[in-house]
């Protein structure tokens, strides 16, 4: 067992840094997008350029810019902006890496349990109308997009609807730190957790009703009904168990994916300045330093949210175990 | 004494866009209390439904179940789905062909004997895991507290075969339903099983009807024998009479595909021509008439109904005719 | 004595499971393990074990479609161990494979008649009209009709299909076929008409045959002589007639009385051995005799000495310590 955690260690650390030196190059030592000018400003003569190419380091061999960099990110981790010069950009991503964290997390929870709701039910009632009115709400919410999910959302309880009863309560956009007032962290963050959940609730049910229906052929669910099992048991019991592999599969990499900034739009849409909002400002001013943390804090998302779903997915299944 | 199963005129249909088409057509059988009734049949044949049917188990909501079911004087075709599911596992058990898929691959054989022992009974966690250990020992399993915590995929297909019994087996059940319980099996593991088999009616009470396409297992295990073909008894009879003196042409021609381990090796063995017919263009007469080298006028109009009172057969062919024929099929 | 057609020299294929970046991680399996045998012109060797004991991995490495880890294969006097391109291509000519699922080794998007035909078309033998006179005569030879010709592997029954495969199998007329299993899956009376078809092309033919079976019955009725495998090594070989009527080797025993007979009398008389356990896994195989554990005969010294494949004096060959029956003094 220790030797499968630190064989998974050793292939996270090479993960990341194949990535991080990916992300390098593209940035830095891409033809014609020489990061010195960029910082120079336009029109900058070029002994200003050579100037900022010093000062920056710029000038020196790739290998040991790269080395600066994961020194300044890592270990340093003073890092300053080239847009807004001696800004620190560790500190920021990691101010704005709990707001995101707060929304997906949230938004998970709400979307695993719907989904497993929605595909259990229609699993069992399967072929008749609730399964066909589920499965067709489902594409449904798969379709909308999220940012006029997000827009609608605010013009109904921000806007028209804000002073009837039901949605009085919401607050204006923005985050509010949960260390501050746990109510208003749940009252702000509940309409972004479910704008951004349904497009997730619509995938996962459909996911898990493919499985299910699937695993209801089996022959074990045959045993489990000759050993006087009710209907609602085999299903709930023998298989969603083995049903929730496919869903924790997916699970794994969309977390990842969203803690990691993917969930920009919501983000945007409802002022929350989290990772996907910094990456974004980043990227329309080409703050290398600033594009290098988020895409390195997001990969390692990604990589450790994908070895929590192998771990989870050995508890889940004994099968995935014996297969080591 | 009344039977413990009794079956009469069962038939399965399935609901198809040409109509409905009968898989099982009129079965009759009873089996008494730790009798062993082997149906032999070869696949369609309907046997595994037949089965299947006793507990409704066949799944296929465009399955039509008919005729007569009783269970210890119950009715149980159109039986309250509460009163089946107390008999399910309890009462009646069964065991399927492939131990490699009928288990639950996330539960531990433990786990998943427990569960049944507490649907039926009101033992405690504790205890019923305790039963399902003893079970496991009561089987053969070697080291019954290891393979009880242990999940299916880690043990092999005679060992899982093991553990499924002892799962049928966990409520001391009346009446075993065994679908081609050694089929997935080797040889020599299949003699382990067909021994555990034969023990049951001595350590457990159990009767059991066991479901194979194999002869000599039936032969070698069951006390009585139904030869189905194409969704009908074609005979029945006890084992050694069967066996001794077969009537009917289709349990000839089974014999004589049969290739031995021991007397003259034939140089070529006695086959049955062509294919069993398929459900839905079985002819209107005998089905097994297509293949049959016997057939006469009164095959043709309607299928023969089983005759003879301990030794049943559903075929014209006359007593005095009989050894003559059969020997023209089986030296042949 | 003539040279063999076929000749199997201390052939060995091994396997390593488990991943991981060390070698400690994995382990070695021993699938089949210093085999060494004949097969005469016209001959047919059955090959009988249980599951996992080797015989369909021995089967996959003489018609080439797995590579031996070891040891030789010859062929007609020429050794095809590690031939590769066009060199393999022109053996497989002459040895060809039978399968136990007909279905999964026909392509479902192609008609019988291109099935047949393909291999004839890859080998160039003959134009489109002698290519489809053969076809017709393949088909006619497994008893199948002409109007199958036209039809889908999908629309055939199990021995149907069967027979679909073999005709493809002598499409070439090769002077070897490798079946694996080949009647297993099919329900008895259709097995024997698969049995029957397969005893009368070995005769008019003269095709050489290894037939892998897990039924001793079926071998009894096909093979002239037969090789008994437990756990990757070849434990007792000779004429399939003398060892049924008297198996030397306590597993071929073992095997043998395990078979349910169809005669309840002759049931009861016999004299059977249930075997303890089950076989043991060649990852991890036992010390000295693989069958060790389980025989009944064992002694100390097969927990520790592997015994060698041994001729007697009747002409079989036997790895055991105690041959049941046969004096130890040849």
């Amino acid at each position: 067992m220790a030797s499968t955690i630190i064989r998974r260690l050793v292939h996270m650390v090479a993960v990341l840094f194949g990535i991080s030196v990916l992300v390098f190059l593209i940035f830095f030592a891409t033809p014609g997008a020489n990061p010195a000018e960029r910082i120079a400003g336009k029109n900058a003569s070029p002994q200003t350029v050579a100037r900022v190419e010093r000062q920056f380091g710029l000038n020196r061999p790739l290998p040991i810019q790269y080395a600066l960099m994961m020194k300044k990110i890592f270990i340093t981790r003073n890092l300053t902006s080239y847009v807004n010069l001696g800004e620190k950009v560790v500190p920021q991503v990691f101010k704005a890496a709990p707001i995101t964290l707060s929304l997906v997390a949230g938004a998970a929870i709400i979307w695993i349990v719907v989904a497993i709701a929605i595909g259990a039910v229609a699993a069992a009632f399967r072929n008749s109308w609730i399964d066909r009115l589920l499965m067709v709400l489902s594409l449904i919410g798969i379709s909308m997009p999220v940012f006029w999910v997000g827009t609608m959302a605010n013009l109904f309880t921000q806007g028209i609807w804000h002073h009837t009863w039901l949605f009085s309560w919401v607050p204006p956009l923005g985050y509010v730190d949960f260390s501050k007032s746990p109510v208003l962290w749940f009252k702000s963050l509940l309409i972004p957790w479910i704008t951004l959940a349904i497009l997730y609730i619509g995938l996962y049910a459909r996911v898990l009703r493919a499985a299910l229906i699937e695993t209801m052929q089996e022959d074990f669910i045959r045993t489990a009904r000759a050993k006087g099992l009710s209907e609602r048991q085999v299903l709930l019991r023998h298989a969603l168990r083995c049903s929730l592999v496919s869903v924790v599969t997916l699970f794994g990499l969309d977390f990842g994916v969203l803690v990691g900034g993917g969930a920009l739009l919501t983000e945007v849409v409802f002022g929350l300045q989290g990772v996907g909002y910094l990456t974004y400002q980043a990227l329309e001013t080409l703050d290398l330093p600033m594009i290098m943390a988020t895409v390195i804090y997001a990969s390692v998302f990604v990589v450790v949210s994908n070895a929590v779903v192998d771990i989870v997915y050995a508890a889940f299944d004994p099968r995935m175990r014996l297969r080591r | 004494m009344n039977p413990l199963l009794e079956i009469v005129d069962l038939a399965v249909s399935f609901r198809t866009s040409n109509g409905l088409i009968r898989a099982v057509d009129g079965v009759s059988f009873s089996i008494a209390e730790r009798e062993i009734l082997g149906i032999v049949g070869e696949s369609g044949s309907g046997k595994s439904l037949t089965v299947l049917a006793i507990l409704d188990l066949i799944g296929d909501p465009n399955a039509v179940v008919t005729g007569s079911i009783r269970f210890r004087g119950i009715e149980l075709i159109g039986q309250k789905p509460e009163t089946l599911r107390r008999l399910r596992g309890g009462a009646i058990a069964m065991i399927f062909q492939d131990p490699m898929t009928a288990l639950t691959p996330v539960f531990t054989i433990g786990a998943q004997i427990s569960e049944q022992i507490r649907i039926h009974t009101d033992l405690s966690r504790h205890a019923a895991q305790a039963r399902a250990v003893e079970l496991l020992d009561a089987v053969g399993l070697p080291d019954p507290h290891r393979a009880a915590a242990r999940y299916p995929q880690e043990l092999s297909g005679g060992q899982r075969q093991r553990a499924v019994i002892a799962m049928a087996l966990s409520c001391n059940p009346a009446l075993l339903l065994a679908d081609e319980p050694t089929t997935a099996l080797d040889v020599t593991v299949q003699a382990q099983i067909l021994e555990l088999i034969r023990k049951l009616r001595d350590d457990f009470n159990s009767a059991v009807i066991l479901i194979t396409h194999n002869l000599g297992v039936v032969a070698e295990t069951a006390d009585r024998v139904a030869v189905m073909y194409s969704g009908r008894i074609v005979e029945t009879a006890d084992t050694g009479a069967l066996f001794a003196d077969p009537h009917h042409p289709y349990t000839w021609g089974l014999l004589g595909s049969m290739p031995a381990l021991d007397g003259i090796r034939r140089p070529r063995l006695t086959t049955i021509p062509g294919l069993p017919p398929a459900l839905d263009r079985r002819p209107q007469g005998c089905a097994f008439s297509p293949r049959c080298g016997f057939v006469r006028p009164e095959c043709l109009p309607a299928p023969p109904c089983l005759t003879g009172t301990m030794h049943q057969a559903a075929c014209v062919i006359a007593d005095h005719e009989r050894a003559a024929a059969r020997n023209q099929v089986l030296a042949a | 004595m003539s040279t063999p057609l076929l000749t199997i020299d201390r052939l060995s294929k091994t396997y390593t499971t488990g991943s991981g970046l060390t070698r400690a991680g994995k382990s070695l399996i021993r699938a089949v393990d210093d085999v060494s045998f004949t097969i005469a012109d016209g001959e047919t060797l059955g090959l009988v074990g249980e599951s996992g004991c080797g015989k369909s991995t021995l089967g996959r490495c003489v018609t080439r479609l797995l590579d031996v880890s070891s040891g030789r294969i010859t062929l007609a006097g020429t050794d095809i161990t590690r031939q590769r391109g066009a060199a393999l291509r022109a053996t497989r000519a002459d040895l060809q494979m039978i399968f136990q699922d007909p279905y999964a080794s026909l392509n479902p998007r192609r008609r019988v008649r291109d099935i047949v035909a393909e291999p004839l078309i890859v080998h160039r033998r003959g134009n489109r009209a002698t290519v489809s006179d053969s076809v017709r005569r393949l088909i006619a030879d497994v008893g199948l009709r002409p109007e199958h010709l036209d039809r889908f592997p999908h629309e055939f029954s199990g021995g149907q299909r069967q027979r679909v495969g073999i005709a493809r199998a002598l499409a070439l007329a090769p002077r070897l076929i490798v079946a694996d299993e080949p009647v297993s899956a099919l329900d008895v009376s259709v097995q024997a008409q698969i049995i029957n078809l397969l005893t009368d092309l070995k005769r008019d033919r003269g095709i050489a045959m290894l037939f892998i079976a897990h039924d001793l019955g079926v071998v009894r009725q096909i093979a002239d002589r037969v090789a008994v495998m437990y756990l990757g090594h070849i434990v007792e070989i000779g004429a399939t007639e003398q060892i049924l009527a008297a198996a030397a080797h306590p597993y071929t025993e073992a095997l043998i009385s395990a078979v349910p007979v169809a005669d309840p009398a002759r049931a009861k008389q016999r004299h059977r051995i249930v075997l303890a356990g089950d076989p043991p896994s060649p990852a991890n195989p036992p010390s000295g005799c693989p069958f060790h554990p389980r025989c009944r005969y064992a002694t100390d010294i097969c927990k520790t000495a592997m015994p060698a494949l041994r001729e007697m004096a009747d002409g079989r060959s036997v790895a055991c310590h105690h041959p049941v029956g046969i004096d130890q003094a040849a």
